[in-house]
């Protein structure tokens, strides 16, 4: 029971890590705290859906849309996220908050109008079955999830050290006013990273709405997750939010079946208060090279 | 000249305000009822988000200890009458905020704001585990209808509020430390202030106005659980609210918080439901934010000058004259 | 080293402060009397702004000790040593952006004598060539406006000891000369300065000692012709001998 229960959590985490990546890397390049990143899942999710609902597509056709289709749309709204992000404000990082909250705000309220109250799911023949491995049951959606999820981390890491593009966006998350001075576009850069992650997330987002559902409402609490794997992780750390990805769905598995799945939002908020008074800069931070 | 439209205007506000009860009858009485406790609200929330320059996403946490504490110690066994209660409440959220900002206000920005939301919401959580707040279900107040007295009570805690603020924040050396170091922390502990203290106290006394608040909202409304007293929908309203209005400014929290609570009390009487009010919120902000940072009240031809700058220009001329 | 001179306000020991492998404070010693102008010069990364960090409180020492009129305040909150009488400029300068000029000033003197913060304002004004600029928000001013702001904040809150982190880097002559006569006449007033400077004119015609710094340590100390004529000193800064 133990052992099934940390192997689900971990493949679950698998997709937590999927999107927080995204959601550092955009931390990272764009000095943006993405309030809206549980919306960008939750509106994967209805993509996902409708999708199904509407082409009647099968995974492995709306995974690609919704990948391309939301990194679109996100590389599109890059120059208003950059614009915000490098506005002569009094208060320019409460600013890009402001703005990513009213976002997710907006999404929230606009799929509420759309939609209404309802829980979806994204159907999938892939749904009912499940793989017998080393005595323990993985149900095939979950696998395929996890998989997909590896994948396309290991693919983004690839990109970020092997190309000249990756090394650009590297550089300026490191820092912007360097980057600029050896001919790196920043804007472009900015938009590119806002369109990859919003691609990788919205594709997430329709993975879990196949395994669990959708509603309106779950972009606070995809929120909230990916708070709490780049807090636990501290920023700049890859291997960092990986490891963190992975504990927070095994720790979430581990409460809903032992202790009651009401309490795992709490632990889930108790743990990284904590964490944020105990250890602000993450658990797995790079040691600062001064 | 100005100065005396100025008067007459303000006294001519100030009797309608307190006849209102008299004449508008009970719906309006109500939603201006309401105007005022947001307003309160909005201006508690700008001690900290805006004057401080800490964006607090968890202020509901306050509202909620003050509402459950008039509402836990009104029923039984405590049975208390309701302007006992209100100590209590203020005291319990003064405790709660010394032992919270204490080390939350060491994070900066985002962590600041992740920290507290995250406090909020182990509230919300916890609220719904436990019997004596009634659990999920909520705990029920003992009944009363009575528009005027709600009216004048809230009308009273505005006032009170706005008035704290003004002395405390636009008239005073606390201001003038929290404004020094919401620009610059490191250059105000260099100049001999003590910013942890000042964060301290300013968060504290944003959260007892915030209870107080709660604690009239519930004897009101006779009846309060996890989603109305502790939702997270209530700080993300108050933060828009100040954001429309006018961040750092004294009398923006006001306009925004009028402005969004008469939308959305008009879309809910002609459409039923407010769902389309939480896309105007998100418009609202995102708008703000591109097109007016300083919120609504930087239209005004005065507040152009009573910003920041005209703002501390004016007190060094106030003190000159003083002085 | 010398004994420490009775009329030493500011004596420090054996300061030290590593990040992660870099000693920026690797034994810093020195002392500096009442009412003395003791330059501070040094390559760049010798640890000076380090210094000034830890002496004001910014940075906090790992071990060592800092004795500013018979306390030890290595350790202290910046707050309680700026209270002590302690006053810094930085080398960015750290103004308060969206205020005014005027402003910026009277909050310098919001933990001290704030009745009379309004005419001294109107002093340091003057003093600093300023009044034309009171009401410009600071982030309007030029880098050589700025940085005499940051001198007119301390200023305002009438230390005993000021350290200045390169007050004088990239102003022009005219803002230098009111700098220089200011330091001057603070210091007939009976105030005490550390200055950081690379302007070795800036230095011979205020510093009567000077200390210099090196992978931070103190590798010299005395006046300025003495020290300028080691030749330790010399290949250590400008990379030649004298």
């Amino acid at each position: 029971m133990f052992l099934q229960t940390v192997a689900n959590g971990i493949l679950i985490g698998g997709i937590y890590a999927a999107f927080s990546i995204g959601f550092q890397l955009v931390f990272g390049v764009l000095d943006v705290v993405d309030f809206a990143v549980g919306g960008w899942v939750m509106l994967g999710g209805y993509g996902g859906y409708w999708s199904a609902r509407l082409l009647g597509a099968e995974l492995y056709v709306s995974l690609p849309l919704c990948l391309i289709a939301f990194g679109i749309l996100g590389y599109l709204m890059g120059p208003l996220i950059y614009r915000v992000r490098t506005s002569r404000y009094a208060r320019p990082t409460l600013m890009a908050l402001a703005f990513t909250f009213g976002v997710a705000t907006f999404m929230r309220g606009g799929a509420l109008t759309l939609w209404g109250f309802d829980t979806r799911s994204v159907t999938t023949a892939f749904g009912g079955m499940s793989v017998q491995l080393l005595g323990l049951t993985f149900p095939l959606l979950r696998l395929i999830a996890f998989g997909l999820a590896l994948v396309t981390t290991l693919a983004l890491l690839a990109f970020l050290r092997g190309t000249r593009l990756g090394l650009g966006i590297r550089a300026t998350a490191q820092s912007k006013e360097h980057a600029a001075l050896l001919g790196v576009d920043v804007k472009r850069i900015s938009m590119l990273v806002y369109g990859i992650y919003t691609g990788i997330t919205g594709m997430m987002g329709v993975l879990l709405a196949a395994i669990y559902s959708v509603t309106p409402e779950v972009g606070i609490r995809y929120t909230l997750l990916a708070f709490f794997m780049v807090v636990l992780a501290g920023l700049g750390s890859v291997t960092g939010v990986l490891a963190a990805g992975l504990l927070l769905g095994v720790l979430e598995a581990l409460v809903a079946i032992y202790i009651g799945a009401s309490y795992s939002y709490l632990l889930v908020f108790g743990v990284l208060y904590l964490t944020l008074l105990v250890a602000p800069e993450g658990l797995f931070r790079r040691p600062r090279r001064a | 000249m100005r100065w005396v439209l100025a008067v007459a205007l303000g006294l001519a506000a100030l009797a309608i305000a307190v006849s209102l009860p008299f004449w508008a009858g009970g719906y309006w009485t109500r939603i201006a009822t309401g105007i005022f406790m947001w307003a309160g609200l909005a201006c508690s929330w700008n001690i900290v988000g805006g004057y401080a320059g800490y964006i607090n996403f968890g202020q509901v946490a306050f509202f909620g200890v003050g509402a459950y504490a008039t509402g836990i110690l009104m029923n039984d066994p405590y049975d208390w009458t309701f302007p006992a209660t209100v100590p209590a409440g203020l005291t319990a959220s003064a405790i709660l905020a010394g032992a919270v900002g204490w080390p939350t206000l060491r994070l900066r920005g985002a962590y600041f704001a992740i920290a507290t939301w995250a406090f909020a919401e182990a509230l919300f959580q916890i609220s719904t585990v436990l019997d004596i707040t009634g659990g999920p279900a909520g705990l029920s107040l003992p009944p009363i209808v009575d528009e005027r007295l709600f009216y004048y009570l809230m009308a009273a805690a505005a006032a009170g509020t706005y008035g704290i603020a003004y002395l405390l924040l636009e008239r005073s050396r606390f201001g003038y430390r929290l404004t020094a170091l919401r620009d610059n922390e490191t250059a105000a502990e260099t100049l001999g202030i003590n910013t942890a203290s000042v964060k301290v106290s300013a968060f504290v006394l944003s959260a007892i106005l915030s209870a107080l608040f709660g604690s009239i909202f519930a004897y009101w409304v006779t009846f309060i659980n996890p989603r109305s007293v502790l939702g997270g929908d209530i700080t993300d309203q108050m933060v828009i609210m100040v954001l429309v209005g006018g961040l750092g400014s004294l009398w923006g929290p006001a306009l925004g918080a009028a402005i969004l609570y008469l939308v959305n009390r008009l879309l809910w009487s002609y459409w039923g439901d407010t769902v389309i009010y939480i896309v105007i919120l998100g418009v609202a902000i995102a708008a703000v934010v591109l097109f007016l940072p300083d919120g609504l009240i930087s239209l005004w031809p005065r507040h152009r000058r009573r910003n920041l700058l005209g703002a501390a220009l004016g007190r060094l001329g106030r003190w000159k004259r003083d002085a | 080293m010398t004994a420490a001179q009775p009329s030493a306000i500011l004596e420090v020991r054996d300061l030290r402060r590593a990040f992660g492998g870099i000693k920026a404070a690797n034994g810093v010693s020195f002392e500096t009397r009442a009412q003395e102008i003791l330059g501070v010069i040094g390559p760049n990364g010798s640890g000076k702004s380090t210094l000034f960090n830890l002496i004001s409180g910014t940075l906090r020492p790992d071990s060592g000790r800092i004795v500013f009129k018979g306390a030890d305040i290595a350790g202290w909150k910046p707050y309680r040593i700026a209270r002590a009488g302690i006053g810094r400029t930085f080398q960015i300068p750290a103004l308060f952006q969206n205020m005014t000029v005027a402003a910026n000033l009277l909050a310098a003197a919001v933990e001290g004598d704030w009745r009379g913060a309004p005419r001294r304002v109107e002093e340091v004004l003057e003093l600093l060539t300023l009044e034309r600029l009171r009401d410009s928000p600071a982030s309007d001013l030029s880098g050589g406006q700025q940085k005499l702001l940051e001198l007119g904040r301390v200023l305002m809150r009438d230390c005993e000891l000021l350290l200045l982190d390169e007050v004088t880097a990239g102003v022009n002559p005219a803002i230098r000369a009111v700098i220089l006569d200011t330091v001057q006449l603070m210091r007939r007033r009976g105030r005490t300065f550390l200055v950081i400077e690379h302007d070795m004119e800036f230095i011979r015609s205020i510093c009567e000692r000077i200390i210099v710094m090196d992978f931070g340590e103190v590798v010299a100390s005395g006046d300025f012709d003495s020290v300028t004529q080691d030749s330790q000193v010399m290949r250590a800064y400008l990379g030649r001998p004298a």
